[in-house]
């Protein structure tokens, strides 16, 4: 750690930087940031910088305001947008949130997928993800409460030449490879305006950081541009919606631990048990890994949305799905979750899927039979008959799901928990208080 | 066969074996007739001895273990004879006569000294015996009595490597005898260690010696470090980018390597550092001086055909493992300067240049050295040292914890750390403590320069020896690295001898064993507390052996240092407690040390010695208070704990602190049965004549069992439901005296006796004996006019008899008051305070409220007639357990006034999370559930009818109404927010319903529960887990949803 924090002080000297931004997240998985000037940062690295954590949501007790930032030396980076030969150059560096007696806060989103981590090492794995990032680009500036206008009407794949979207596709994938983020595949998605960046998979909490790094860059490359990318599950009604569908893998060592010659799938037992947890868990974990209301409109689209729990080859239906195997890549056996969505906090969504996983491992979970179909195609009748459940229909349905689960309760803490589901609750409550132009075309005519 | 005289003789033969410690004769025998020492052992070796040999055995009695020592020395004749054999060579023919003579010379004085520290080597370590079996002509190495130079041994060690060591950077070619490099290194190590282990074994009293034998352990490691460099070097290429002439790389010894102090076998650990040589790129030369430094490492600890040394161990350097192996200086500097912690400083205490550039290891201790006196000026220097003394303490692998050497309070470890502690702390400002690393040298210096009593310091360097010794004896065996007495006869007989212990050599040991950690236990006493007393006060010839010599700015640095947050003050009180020439000072001079200890284990050290001072000298005119704490077994420790853990015993003991006499022994917190506190209450009542006087004095019994409860509770005697019953009791008994003394100034004032009789009917906790500390005493009053009594009469005596009693309750006045709370009377606050029996008959039966009928539930009689109590539950009792249970209806009602009370009674601003009585899964949550059962059923279930929460539960699963699981659920929330209550009252010292916020209080309540320092989110957790799952049973069971 030493040698990374005497590297980051080198580097505001030789690069000019005149201002540290102390950057993290939210229960909800805002960002959040505080500058400081360069010469704090060391002091910053010994003792932590105190801030005021009560105006940070669900961070600390009123009464108990005093919390520290504590910098993770290894997360430093210069961030483009801000520096350029004429600029002072600003840098970024993610921190860990501590109480005042020097504790990690167990409200740090941060701190939360780092116990889940923890316990993944016990049992000797570690866990790595890479997500698939959907968003919208929409012309610019943003109009509150208007429906957006999508900056093109090109679709799947399609090469648009001289299109806004591959400029902009370009030049966010520099500043983000700029800042040590590497981009997998980006391509246009099956809405108008719509984009896919996928991030090259590193361990969680790496990706965790880069996945909030990456909503930024997007917003601020896009600001510069003219356009505004929204990360928001379903802005526009009929057209796809922006999902995260996340790679998940588990590592023993050097060896992946979801491999196995010879099994079916190439899929070894551990990765058998791990989907199973998942599966067991998902109903229990989805307020957070779908945490608004508008993600259960994204959720319930039909089309390819995951919405019901069940697992399969390469079944792009199911909730989680075995991609197809490649024979030369032993390694690369991995599973895909496909409910997630781009507006969740990947810290907790990230340790609560790692934690549903560890506990099929744990208890010894058996999977269920795979779904061959195209699961939307079923009856419902069909669906039950086959021991096939949906995921939860609203923000409401999961939070009344997950208020009972010992699981998630463990895997966040008790503090992040009740928090996240007060939170979850008003944000029901709000939503319900609405008049939406559903209503008023549908009934003003009539009533 | 007959006893013959052969068989006689034989016998002293024998017996001569026996008194020089053989424990298998027989075999000695045998041993002594091998043919391997034909021409050593005269006489026929079968029934008598010469006197030669007789001298020889003898010798042997000397050794640890005669039996292992005659044997190697067999082994070791038959390899030098075997030797022989083979080759023929005169030289060496006659080299093994010259070894042989060595025993047969009898007591011959020139080889005496070669020849026992033969037969102790051969006796002390069967390792060692194996190496000279295995080299047989070593043994010469055993006539020197006196330990080599350090560069005698760099110089042998480096020549076995086939370095030159008049080279300042040696560099090896062929190992001797044609070996390996890394191979003639161990041989000539070990034969080192053979001579060295001769003059550690052979000596009468290791102790004495053990400074000598660790430095010299020391020295061949580090005369070892060097030969191994050399042997880096020649894998390096010697010339260009890369050889090893591109850097110069220094070793410094840390650890005990550093302070010169070694065991036998240890890590060695070591730090490195290295420049470029004159004209070199650097980063070519970290790079060689890297694999310099693996190289060094491989060729200590890789085995080969001769075994290996020991690890060389390099994590104490910067960043410790995930560190680069090998820094420039101005590199180490910077981290130092920078990003250092607290216990890397205490580390460099011991930095010393071993091998290597000698020129640069001077420049980076001159370098380091000052950084290491500023360290404790760091701001979290306290925090840290608290952390590292309670991980030296708590490091102890259960199992083995009673013949642990070096873990523990106690153990080598905590002397060598306690020791640099003070070093550090008082280094800074005095610079003639900084001289030397070594712990027996260090201790030397404090007690020189007054930081310790010279006494106490020569008591510790005497215990400190001894337990090193033990260690040294255990390793030295098999030369295996364990800290741990071992447990088997023979091994402990070997030990026990090896100090020179006789007769029954292992009860021997035993005893030495407990009486030096008896001593070593109260270190800290003797190192850290004791020479505080010397800053504050003038001591008396008596107390001469405190003889330390503090100045009040080192007392204030210290005790800092052990956590105690205001310095001053502490020095303040202890100064007003311990000076003068009263008796009291003398012997609070005696007892603080330790106390001091004590009391920085605690939450809050300051508050218990300002407490401890208060009670001190409030009792200044007494006798006992002393002498018990002198005295009697754990009372000094139970108030040092007591005080330093929370402020209601404090606040408590600042009304009366005589009442300290409970710490005498554990009868005195045993619990009274209600009807003694009651006598004892009613006797102390008696002694008054009018009634305020009266009152106030069964409110001193009270208060005495609430302390006694206090006491009982913090020092683990006494459980949740043990601490609710006695404080119901002491309320009870109060009330009872103060009805009675309440009735009787009625009746003196009125000129006439009452004409109605007065009942008190407990409720709530006091009701169902579940007290807790900062509860009120809920209650109905009753009263039954006498037979042809006028009514209104009555109503109004009874009304004055409450009054009267509600008023001495509360008074002001010097014992704690107790709040009689009637609210739950009928019509509550618009109700008279009292009706008569026949007045609570009709109402009941007109207007009873279902939650009235719950109220009831925990109604117990507890002061007044005894008749009329009878005749009060024979009214409630078919209210409150009602034989058809309750309708729907009722039973909605209920659930809406349990949901009411949750909207409305919780304070402004509380965390329902957080509050332990009525937020989310708190008491009230279990109660009402409980309740709400017992009023339904109870009519049909008899054992539902009971006034405890834990009894009715039971009683619900027992009837089938309660799944055992949420029984449980239930009550371990219960159990916990009534335990957190109380805690939090007790942290507080005055009543509080919610859990903490502030880290501090939640610390110490949390401490309160058994948790370590520093673990109060562990219990937040904890608690919010419990009563999450408590509310979602109460969803379910009581609002049945």
């Amino acid at each position: 750690m030493d040698r990374q924090q005497e590297f980051v002080l080198r580097t505001l000297e030789e690069r000019d930087i005149r201002f540290v931004r102390l950057w993290f997240t939210d229960v909800i998985g805002t960002l959040k940031s505080v500058a400081i000037a360069p010469a704090e940062l060391e002091g910053a690295f010994g003792e932590g910088i105190g801030f005021d954590g009560s105006a940070i949501e669900g961070l600390s007790r009123v009464s108990e305001s005093d919390m520290l930032l504590k910098p993770e030396p290894s997360t430093f980076q210069v961030l483009p947008w801000r520096t350029s030969d004429e600029h002072q150059g600003t840098a970024r560096i993610f921190c860990d949130i501590l109480t005042p007696d020097g504790q990690p806060a167990r409200s740090d989103p941060r701190h939360v997928l780092k116990r889940a981590l923890d316990r993944a090492a016990q049992h000797g794995y570690t866990f790595y993800t890479h997500p698939e990032i959907e968003f919208y680009l929409f012309k610019g500036p943003l109009q509150r409460g208007a429906v957006p206008e999508p900056v093109d009407y090109v679709g799947y794949f399609d090469n648009h030449p001289g299109g806004t979207t591959t400029d902009f596709r370009r030049e966010a994938i520099s500043v983000l490879e700029s800042m040590g983020i590497s981009v997998e595949f980006s391509h246009h998605e099956g809405g108008p305006g719509q984009n896919e960046i996928d991030l090259r998979y590193a361990d969680a909490l790496t990706t965790a950081d880069n996945i909030m790094t990456f909503r930024t860059v997007l917003k601020e490359v896009a600001g510069e541009q003219g356009l505004y990318a929204s990360f928001m599950p379903k802005p526009l009604a009929g057209e796809p919606g922006s999902g995260m569908h996340t790679h998940l893998s588990l590592f023993d060592g050097d060896a992946n631990a979801f491999w196995e010659a010879g099994a079916e799938y190439q899929l070894s037992r551990t990765g058998r048990q791990f989907i199973a947890g998942i599966l067991r868990h998902a109903a229990e974990i989805t307020a957070v890994t779908n945490q608004f209301v508008n993600s259960y409109k994204r959720l319930w689209s039909g089309g390819e949305a995951p919405s019901y729990i069940c697992w399969g080859h390469n079944n792009r239906s199911a909730l989680v799905r075995i991609p197809m195997y490649k024979p030369s890549k032993g390694q690369s056996v991995r599973i895909e979750y496909r409910a997630l969505d781009s507006a969740a906090n990947p810290y907790l969504a990230f340790a609560l899927l790692l934690t549903a996983g560890l506990k099929g491992i744990e208890e010894g979970y058996d999977l269920p039979d795979g779904a061959e179909d195209d699961v939307w195609s079923l009856t419902d009748a069909e669906r039950r008959a086959m021991g096939i459940e949906p995921l939860p229909q609203s923000l409401e349905h999961a939070v009344g799901i997950m208020e009972r689960s010992e699981l998630v309760a463990e895997a966040l803490g008790e503090g992040v928990f009740d928090f996240f589901l007060r939170n979850k609750r008003q944000e029901w409550s709000d939503y319900r208080a609405q008049v939406t132009p559903f209503e008023l075309q549908r009934y003003l005519p009539l009533l | 066969m007959s006893p013959g005289p052969a068989a006689g003789r034989r016998a002293s033969a024998a017996a001569q074996l026996v008194r020089a410690g053989s424990t298998d004769p027989e075999r000695a025998l045998r041993l002594l007739r091998d043919p391997a020492l034909a021409g050593v052992v005269r006489g026929d070796g079968e029934h008598e001895f010469t006197d030669a040999t007789a001298g020889l055995v003898r010798a042997l009695g000397r050794t640890a273990d005669p039996d292992q020592a005659l044997l190697g020395l067999v082994r070791w004749a038959e390899s030098l004879t075997a030797g022989l054999d083979r080759d023929a060579d005169p030289a060496q023919a006659q080299a093994a006569a010259v070894a042989l003579d060595l025993l047969r010379a009898g007591d011959v004085a020139q080889v005496v000294g070669t020849r026992a520290r033969l037969l102790a080597v051969l006796g002390g370590s069967l390792a060692l015996a194996d190496h000279l079996v295995r080299h047989p002509r070593h043994w010469t190495v055993l006539a020197a009595a006196v330990p080599p130079d350090p560069g005698e041994l760099r110089a042998e060690l480096l020549a076995a490597v086939g370095a030159d060591p008049a080279d300042p950077v040696p560099v090896a070619t062929t190992g001797r005898g044609g070996l390996p490099p890394a191979d003639a290194l161990r041989v000539a190590y070990r034969r080192r260690l053979v001579g060295l282990a001769g003059r550690d074994l052979a000596a009468a009293d290791p102790t004495t010696l053990l400074h000598v034998t660790s430095a010299e352990l020391a020295d061949l490691a580090a005369a070892a470090l060097e030969a191994a460099l050399a042997v880096a070097r020649s894998e390096l290429p010697g010339h260009g980018p890369g050889s090893w002439r591109s850097c110069r790389l220094a070793v410094i010894g840390m650890g005990k390597t550093g302070g010169r102090e070694l065991n036998y076998l240890s890590d060695v650990d070591v730090v490195y550092v290295a420049e470029p040589a004159d004209g070199a790129d650097e980063a070519d030369a970290i790079a060689a001086a890297t694999r310099l430094a693996a190289g060094l490492q491989r060729v200590c600890s890789t085995p080969t055909a001769e075994g290996s040394l020991w690890e060389v161990d390099a994590a104490l350097r910067p960043e410790g493992k995930a560190g680069p192996l090998v820094r420039t200086l101005a590199s180490h500097v910077e981290y130092y300067r920078r990003w250092a912690k607290t216990w890397e400083f205490q580390a460099l205490l011991k930095a010393r240049p071993v091998a290597g550039d000698a020129a640069l290891g001077r420049s980076y201790v001159q370098a380091i050295a000052p950084m290491v006196w500023s360290a404790s000026e760091r701001e979290r220097f306290v925090a840290d040292v608290q952390g590292m003394r309670r991980r030296v303490e708590s490091l102890i692998p259960s199992r083995e914890a009673d013949r642990q050497l070096k873990l523990g309070v106690g153990g080598l470890r905590d002397v060598e750390f306690s020791i640099q502690l003070l070093q550090m702390v008082h280094g800074r400002s005095d610079e003639r403590l900084r001289h030397s690393a070594n712990t027996l040298e260090a201790l030397d210096g404090l007690a020189a320069y007054g930081y310790v009593g010279r006494h106490d310091a020569g008591e510790l360097d005497h215990d400190y020896r001894l337990l090193r010794s033990l260690e040294h004896r255990i390793q030295v065996q098999r030369l295996r690295r364990t800290h741990v007495l071992p447990t088997g006869e023979a091994d402990l007989r070997r030990l026990g001898r090896s100090l020179g212990l006789r007769g029954d050599p292992v009860a021997a040991l035993e005893e030495v064993w407990r009486g030096t950690r008896r001593d070593v236990r109260r270190l800290h006493e003797k190192l850290f507390y004791r020479p505080l007393l010397t800053a504050v006060s003038q001591l008396s010839a008596a107390d001469a052996r405190i003889d330390a010599q503090l100045s009040p700015a080192a007392a204030r640095e210290r005790l800092a240092a052990l956590g105690y947050r205001d310095p001053a003050g502490a020095l303040r009180h202890l100064a007003s407690l311990t000076s003068g020439v009263s008796r009291r000072a003398s012997i609070q001079r005696t007892l603080l040390p330790v106390m001091l200890g004590w009391f920085a284990d605690g939450a809050d050290p300051d508050a218990g010695l300002l407490a401890f001072r208060q009670v001190s000298e409030a009792l200044a005119g007494t006798q006992w208070f002393l002498t018990m704490l002198r005295d009697a077994g754990a009372a000094a420790e139970r108030l040092a704990y007591v005080l330093s853990a929370a402020r209601l015993p404090v606040e408590l003991l600042r009304r009366s602190p005589e009442a300290v006499a409970v710490f005498a022994d554990d009868e005195r917190l045993a619990p009274y049965d209600v009807a003694e506190v009651m006598a004892d209450a009613e006797a102390a009542a008696r002694r008054r004549d009018d009634v305020a006087s009266a009152v106030m004095a069964a409110r001193g019994v009270r208060r005495r069992e609430l302390f006694r409860t206090v006491v009982a509770d913090l020092v683990g005697v006494r459980d949740l439901a043990g601490v609710g019953r006695a404080l119901a009791d002491a309320d009870q008994a109060l009330l009872e005296v103060g009805l009675a003394a309440s009735a009787r100034e009625v009746e003196r004032r009125r000129g006439a006796a009452l004409p109605t009789r007065v009942l008190v009917v407990g409720m709530g906790r006091l009701g169902g004996q579940e007290s807790g500390y900062g509860s009120d005493a809920d209650v109905l009053l009753v009263h039954d006019p006498l037979p042809g009594a006028d009514e209104t009469q009555a109503q109004q005596a009874a009304t004055e008899v409450v009054a009267e009693l509600r008023r001495q309750l509360s008074a002001a006045g010097p014992e704690p008051g107790l709040e009689v709370d009637a609210d739950l009377r009928p019509e509550g606050r618009n109700g008279p305070l009292v009706r008569s029996l026949a007045g609570y008959r009709a109402y009941y039966e007109r207007w009873a409220q279902p939650w009235e009928a719950q109220a009831l539930l925990r109604a117990r009689p507890v002061a007044g007639d005894a008749d009329l109590g009878e005749a009060f539950l024979h009214l409630v009792d078919p209210l409150r357990w009602p034989e058809r249970g309750l309708s729907e209806a009722d039973v909605r009602e209920v659930r809406r006034i349990k949901a009411r009370v949750e909207a409305e009674r919780l304070p402004r601003g509380a965390d329902p999370q957080r509050h332990l009585k009525l937020g989310r899964g708190g008491t009230s949550d279990v109660e009402w559930t409980v309740q709400l059962l017992q009023l339904q059923h109870a009519g049909e279930h008899e054992g539902l009818r009971t006034t405890s929460t834990p009894a009715a539960l039971t009683a619900a699963v027992r009837a089938g109404l309660l799944a055992p699981d949420d029984a449980e659920v239930l009550l371990q929330a219960w159990d916990l927010a009534s335990r957190a209550r109380n805690a939090v009252t007790l942290w507080r010292g005055k009543p509080g319903d919610s859990l903490p916020t502030q880290v501090r209080d939640l610390d110490g309540v949390a401490r309160l529960f058994g948790f370590e320092p520093g673990s109060s989110q562990e219990f937040e957790e904890l608690y919010l887990r419990t009563t999450r799952r408590c509310r979602a049973v109460v969803e379910r069971v009581f609002y049945g949803r």
